[in-house]
């Protein structure tokens, strides 16, 4: 048996060894990759940040905010749970108003814990003047709280996850509807934001934008091309993006830059996020799992060229010797 | 009776639904209202029947001890746990329940969704093979995406691996997922006038 059928044999334990280091290795040992933005992401950054109060505004007078639904279990955290968190950050620097909701029972715990992920970095932001975590609500709920949050958002979803009557929070101050709660951003592990395409959009013209584990995020193309998706982070390049563009604009330190340029975007400078001990890891999980990424796809292209070459010279032989 | 009346329920409400979606009328949107204030009533049940049947399962598998019903004690103690700790302290940052969260369901969920990894490797080693033109065809998109969707694509081949990646996933992929869609969304539309008007009633169960 010589090496290439040998290889055509090789134990799979072999393969997940390999793959475990692959992905382990980068993991421990950082180092900086560039972080390439793509128009689906900057374009839901662009959406976001419109939301925040002019510098002459208060923020609570603002009548635009968005909503995240979090459609997903701890299972795709590891994709997911980034771009909510970048999401969030973005919101807490900018003084932008949201709103949190699930259908789900498990994800209701992934809430709280982004909320106060990020909170911890802003402890000027407050419940029911900055954000509202409206909570769980009973799948059964979904459509009417959809279709009722186009009519008033307080009578739809009544009290939020503390018991406090939505009506009476300060955040609601110039929000009644999807006029002004103008975006929501989907989190799923599965087809994203469908629900919302079809009654939030279709009936009431909100803005739906959805965050995806990479294997969906196929799936969300046609949607995006009609425009019924507004913008779509896919995956942990999706995370790793909308980080990137949180440190290089809304949390800039000096606030001329803090409005997104492409120039700005090119500067080499903000490449060396994943060492720089500025930023909280927490802050960058999405771009240190993309070094892991980037090595396991490399490795498993190489399998890919590997199998085949093996393949294709054992049907050599074999047509040879027959 | 026990399948005669199911039917009836679903025959009529299916067409009072499709009379509020397709008629604006006060008295369509009276029954909307009426509906949902039923439905809220209605939701806490099925928590309750939830419930119930997964204790009922894993109870009668621990009775008949079919294989693996060790597994369903484990199952009845994570719920009534998790539960208890829930109720007794909150479900806050902090409290038992956010502990078992963090520190049990996350790196569980996480750890099985990971094997997903390992098993494309395994299958991209042992299976993807440039058997014939398509699946040739097949492989090499899958190259350029992997490498597209990652930094050391770019910084191997350049950002025209970008818009390749993003020419296949805009055109070839969407024609097709765009095809899947209406197919499906015509099947659904035919499976629901089936359902409407009584044809299709194998949702009842029962075998027919």
């Amino acid at each position: 048996m010589n090496i290439f059928e040998r290889l055509q044999m090789l134990d799979r334990r072999w393969i997940f060894l390999v793959v475990a280091i692959a992905i382990i290795v980068p993991l421990i040992i950082p180092f900086n990759s560039k972080t390439y933005t793509t128009e689906p992401t900057e374009k839901l950054y662009r959406l976001i940040d419109s939301y925040a109060p002019a510098p002459d505004e208060k923020a609570i007078e603002k009548d635009r905010a968005l909503l995240l639904v979090f459609t997903h279990d701890a299972s795709t955290m590891s994709e997911l749970f980034p771009m909510e968190v970048a999401i969030l950050r973005h919101c807490f620097a900018r003084n932008i108003k949201v709103f949190t909701l699930t259908f789900l029972p498990s994800a209701a715990p992934i809430m709280d814990y982004a909320i106060n992920t990020v909170k911890e970095e802003f402890p000027e932001v407050k419940s029911g003047e900055h954000y509202v975590n409206f909570g769980y609500k009973i799948g059964a709920l979904m459509l009417p709280i959809i279709l009722g949050m186009g009519e008033d958002i307080s009578e739809a979803v009544d009290i939020d996850a503390e018991g406090r009557k939505i009506s009476s929070l300060p955040i609601m101050k110039n929000i009644k509807n999807y006029n002004e709660m103008n975006l929501i951003m989907d989190f799923s592990g599965s087809s994203a934001g469908g629900a919302w395409i079809v009654y939030a959009r279709s009936k009431f013209g909100a803005n739906v934008g959805a965050g995806v584990t990479a294997v969906m995020a196929a799936d969300e193309y046609p949607y995006l091309q009609t425009g019924q998706l507004t913008g779509m982070l896919a995956g942990l390049k999706g995370a790793a993006e909308y980080e990137k563009l949180v440190d290089v604009f809304a949390t800039n330190p000096d606030p001329a830059k803090r409005e997104f340029s492409r120039e700005l975007l090119k500067d080499t400078k903000y490449d060396d996020a994943i060492t720089n001990p500025n930023i909280k890891t927490k802050f960058k999980q999405a771009r240190i799992g993309m070094n892991a990424q980037s090595v396991a796809h490399i490795m498993i292209i190489v399998f890919i060229l590997i199998g085949n070459i093996g393949y294709f010279i054992t049907k050599y032989k074999q047509k040879q010797q027959g | 009776m026990k399948r005669s009346i199911p039917l009836a329920i679903v025959i009529i409400l299916g067409f009072l639904f499709v009379g509020y979606v397709f008629i604006p009328h006060k008295i369509s949107s009276d029954f909307y209202e009426w509906y949902m204030e039923w439905i809220k009533a209605m939701s806490p049940f099925g928590v309750i029947l939830g419930i119930m049947s997964i204790i009922m399962t894993h109870t009668a598998r621990i009775q008949h001890k079919v294989p693996n019903w060790q597994y369903s004690i484990v199952t009845l103690i994570a719920m009534i746990f998790t539960a208890y700790a829930g109720f007794a302290w909150g479900t806050q940052e902090g409290t038992p329940f956010m502990w078992l969260f963090k520190n049990v369901q996350m790196p569980m969920g996480a750890t099985m969704f990971s094997l997903l990894a390992f098993y494309i490797a395994s299958a991209s080693y042992k299976a993807f093979r440039a058997r014939s033109a398509e699946a040739t065809v097949l492989l090499l998109a899958a190259i350029i995406v992997m490498l597209g969707q990652v930094p050391v694509g770019v910084s191997l081949f350049g950002e025209g691996i970008n818009d390749i990646t993003h020419w296949i996933l805009n055109v070839p992929n969407l024609a097709s997922k765009r095809g899947i869609a209406l197919g499906v969304g015509l099947g659904m539309v035919a499976t629901s006038l089936r359902i409407l008007l009584g044809i299709e009633r194998t949702y009842l169960g029962g075998g027919e």
